[in-house]
């Protein structure tokens, strides 16, 4: 238990999890269901969750400008349903276009950070939160051409929400859809997700992984060994915002709606709770810290769902939410501020 | 070296002392070995200005004092030596009430001044109680005048203000203050003016003001000393001690801590050696009947601070003799007005040749430049001026330039720049081989990715840590865990990997046991004789230079004072780094 470094989060949200398991036992609330639902939320967000490791383990740390790498995802996914494309081959065209973009905003993000060293996270944070209306601007006058894209009435600018469903929604989700006892597991969703996370471990036993571990953990003796820090730290951050526009692909597709606009504006207090829940202190990350987060913090929002609607009024359930996002972050940043000073 | 006053001789009042210490020593046996300190002080317990009884202090896991007892009565100066981490900064700061032991957990035992029981939350309670301190890192206010330093806390204040406004408000009086200073420091036979700033004073002025500082506290009972010679030359050391005797001679009592024996078995009273937190001896050498010189002394204390003897690494003289012949041959590396802005330790426009195959010794002072050298050719602080490596110019001082021409650095600060605290041993040994020689590492077919060759790297971590005797569980360690001798061979290991032409040492016994420091400089003298690198040391440990280097370079304010060969006399490098010729000294 003390190697995956078992917190007071972890602690709190697995008897908060447990507490509520038995209540919606109590309450006669399908299980089978739940379990099925938890799997697909489990990657639904666990890839954006892992898009957090490339820069935690460089010693950027949290990627507070997730939504950078979204709107990268979203990018791409809005130019593969312009030109039409659909089930898996519309998901993949998705993720291919959004590669390019990634990169190229991921530089511009890194060259912003690496002038801030020791400040990255509030940087990101606004990063993240400047960004936004930028692209609110381009989503209002952004040239596609597919109808179903556009505002209904005058046909220019982008809707806030594009339906997927003629497109690719659930086109993961029900690759190699297996029923057992009732639970519905989707072994493609899973597997996509199991290699993911594979190619990371496999990336950070590379030369170049380490020496971004190094980086993270000792940038003076990184720096001594003859490595280039900055262009490790930009890499960290360009593969953090790939992955994030990977997990926006999954999430979108699960979803079964492409989000514009400000909606990527809050999406990095989640994963960062997740991954925190998970039991990651700063560069004492592992991939492991991104399942198991990912997995007891969706899972504790999916059931407090409808446990509240059946015990109370419906918006508790949000406001429960919201209080553990934000209270495991607070927690974290606590806990690193005492732990260095 | 130091003139031995009112000192007749002195032994200790243990009977086996003198011969070095073996396994049986009494401080071995008997963990806190302090009993014949209380002894033979029964008889003045209740004229005790500070009487210690059973201190204990531990951070975290780490005990960095074990029940210590001492006593010390008004008047007397008592000595308190030991190796670096034997707890001697821990017990001053306990005495001087630093925060830093409230903030960790406090600690155990009796502290008994003026016979009270008492334990100092902040320094202010200390000072309030009678207690001063002058401190190794200068605590002065850089930007007041050296009078108002003087008088910090303690300022003269026109009395018709204080009565309007307060002790807090109160206008001071200036020119009080600066007539108090005044008559202090000539009082300690000082020349200097009150007005100077004290920022722009040297070091040993600087020490002086804090000196004169606590000489101006009204009701000064106890005056805790750290360190208070590290920084002068011989004249000024004297004068410290001196003005030490004075104020002792006036019914203060006086903690004096200090690695100079020469300087404590001359001025003190009596002495506590401490190793590794506990105390060993205590020595009262003017008790009648006792007879003996003061460089038996001497080394009966060493030989007690460090508890076993060890045998010294030393170059044989055929080898350096070769090494001379050698040496003139080919230039290694060429230093022309080489300048490096090192924050508190900047070098200003070297001039030096290296020779290949040689090692040089660099010495100075702390803050005069010797650790810039190293730092500078790494590009860690911005470095200017002509550099040619065997007649190639460097026209960049960076890391990675740098290891493509086979120079490499040992910095001083392992655990901040040497080391992957969080990584295993074994990680740590390959890291820049594999990273920047691709030594280590497995052929791939897929390009821009490969992985380090576990089994090479095993082998070698293996090979070192045999070699280099390093004491660990296995190579799978976290580096973080293993003491500082230890970590210290993990960087050179490190370094070994990368089979460097040049290599630049920092500070290499810093903070490291004597038994661990000898066995770390064979080694770098085995790198040097097995592998053909040329080594720069710098380092402030004369004695250890002077045993392995073929030629020392003493700076003196980050300027190039003088060359000199090892087999010069001890004198003469402590006037170089205090920057006098010999000539000026007669």
């Amino acid at each position: 238990m003390k190697r995956f470094g078992v917190q007071i989060p972890q602690v709190f949200i697995i008897v908060f999890l447990a507490l509520m398991v038995v209540l919606a036992l109590g309450l006669d609330i399908p299980m089978n269901w739940i379990i099925s639902d938890a799997l697909v939320r489990l990657v639904m967000n666990g890839v954006l969750v892992l898009s957090l490791v490339p820069m935690l383990k460089a010693g950027i740390g949290i990627n507070f400008g997730l939504p950078v790498g979204i709107i990268a995802g979203l990018l791409g996914l809005c130019i593969s349903v312009n030109f039409r494309m659909k089930g898996l081959w519309g998901l993949s065209a998705g993720m291919l276009f959004s590669v390019p973009v990634a990169i190229v905003l991921g530089y511009g993000y890194g060259a912003i950070l690496n002038r801030v060293k020791g400040k990255e996270e509030i940087t990101a944070t606004f990063v993240g939160f400047s960004f936004i209306p930028l692209m609110n601007f381009f989503w209002a006058i952004a040239p596609f051409s597919n109808p179903s894209m556009l505002w209904p009435i005058g046909g220019k600018g982008m809707r806030p929400v594009i339906g997927l469903k003629s497109y690719f929604a659930k086109a993961l989700n029900h690759l190699w859809m297996v029923e057992v006892m009732g639970v519905k597991i989707p072994v493609g969703l899973l597997l996509f997700f199991a290699v993911l996370c594979l190619l990371l471990v496999v990336f950070f036993r590379t030369n170049f992984g380490r020496a971004m571990t190094a980086v993270g953990e000792n940038e003076q003796f990184a720096r001594l060994s003859g490595i280039n820090v900055t262009r490790v730290r930009t890499w960290a951050i360009i593969l953090s915002t790939l992955i994030a526009a990977l997990g926006i692909c999954v999430y979108a597709q699960s979803y079964g709606f492409i989000e514009l606009y400000d909606a990527p504006l809050m999406m990095a207090f989640p994963a960062a709770s997740a991954i925190l829940v998970g039991g990651s202190m700063g560069r004492h990350t592992h991939i492991v810290h991104v399942v198991i987060g990912t997995f007891l913090f969706q899972t504790t929002y999916l059931i407090s769902g409808p446990i509240a609607n059946e015990m109370m009024l419906p918006e508790v359930a949000e406001i429960f939410r919201l209080m553990i996002t934000n209270g495991i972050i607070l927690y974290a940043l606590l806990y690193e501020g005492g732990k260095t000073s | 070296m130091f003139e031995l006053q009112n000192f007749t001789g002195m032994r200790s009042n243990r009977e086996n002392t003198d011969c070095g210490i073996s396994k049986n020593m009494p401080g071995l046996q008997n963990p806190t070995g302090t009993h014949s300190c209380r002894e033979s002080t029964n008889c003045s317990i209740s004229k005790n200005m500070l009487e210690l009884r059973n201190i204990s202090k531990s951070y975290g896991r780490f005990q960095a004092l074990k029940s210590v007892n001492l006593t010390i009565s008004p008047g007397e100066i008592h000595g308190l030596v030991g190796v670096n981490g034997s707890g001697k900064s821990t017990l001053l700061n306990i005495l001087s009430g630093q925060r830093v032991i409230r903030d960790t957990g406090g600690f155990k035992g009796e502290l008994l001044f003026e016979n009270a029981d008492r334990k100092f939350a902040d320094p202010g309670q200390a000072l309030g109680a009678g207690i001063g301190m002058v401190h190794q890192e200068f605590a002065l206010i850089p930007g007041l005048s050296v009078a108002d330093n003087i008088c910090l806390s303690n300022e003269k204040t026109f009395s018709w203000s204080q009565k309007l406004f307060g002790d807090d408000l109160a206008c001071i009086n200036h020119q009080a203050n600066r007539n108090t200073a005044s008559a202090i420091l000539g009082h300690m036979g000082i020349d200097l003016s009150p007005d100077l700033m004290a920022g722009d004073l040297s070091v040993a002025m600087k020490q002086f003001v804090e000196l004169a500082r606590e000489f101006n506290r009204d009701h000064l009972k106890l005056l805790l000393l750290d360190e208070p010679t590290a920084v002068l030359g011989n004249r000024d050391a004297r004068c410290l001690m001196t003005a030490v005797k004075e104020i002792a001679a006036k019914g203060v009592a006086v903690l004096y801590v200090s690695h100079r024996l020469e300087e404590v078995v001359s001025c003190c009273d009596s002495m506590t050696v401490l190793r590794n937190g506990a105390v060993v001896d205590c020595i009262r050498p003017k008790q009648p009947g006792q007879n003996q010189d003061s460089q038996n002394q001497i080394k009966t204390l060493s030989n007690l601070m460090v508890g076993k003897k060890v045998k010294k690494t030393r170059r044989s003289q055929v080898n350096q003799v070769n090494q001379v012949n050698r040496v003139n041959k080919i230039k290694m590396i060429r230093f022309s007005s080489f300048s490096v802005e090192k924050p508190g330790d900047r070098l200003d426009s070297l001039d030096l040749d290296i020779f290949q195959g040689e090692i040089l010794g660099v010495t100075s002072l702390s803050g005069h430049g010797r650790t810039a050298l190293g730092a500078g050719i790494m590009g860690l602080y911005p470095a200017k001026g002509a550099v040619r490596l065997k007649g190639q110019p460097i026209r960049s001082f960076d890391p990675l330039q740098m290891i493509k021409k086979n120079i490499w650095m040992l910095p001083e600060d392992r655990r901040s720049e040497g080391l992957l605290l969080g990584h295993s041993i074994m990680e740590n040994m390959t890291f820049a081989a594999i990273q920047t020689r691709k030594k280590f590492v497995r052929k791939s077919v897929i390009p821009f990715v490969r992985f380090p060759d576990q089994k090479k790297c095993r082998a070698y971590a293996d090979a070192a840590r045999e070699a280099l005797d390093i004491d660990c569980r296995s190579i799978y360690q976290n580096v973080g865990e293993l003491s500082g001798g230890n970590q210290q061979k993990v960087c050179i290991a490190n370094a070994l990997a990368m089979a460097p032409e040049l290599l630049f040492v920092n500070d290499p016994t810093r903070g490291i046991d004597i038994a661990a420091r000898e066995f770390i400089l064979s080694q770098l003298l085995k790198a040097q004789s097995h592998h053909g690198m040329t080594l720069v040391i710098s380092s402030g440990e004369l004695d250890e230079l002077k045993r392995i280097c073929d030629r020392i370079a003493v700076l003196y304010q980050g300027r190039l004072f003088d060359v000199l060969t090892p087999d010069q006399s001890e004198k003469e490098y402590l006037l170089a780094c205090s920057g006098i010729r010999p000539e000026e000294a007669v």
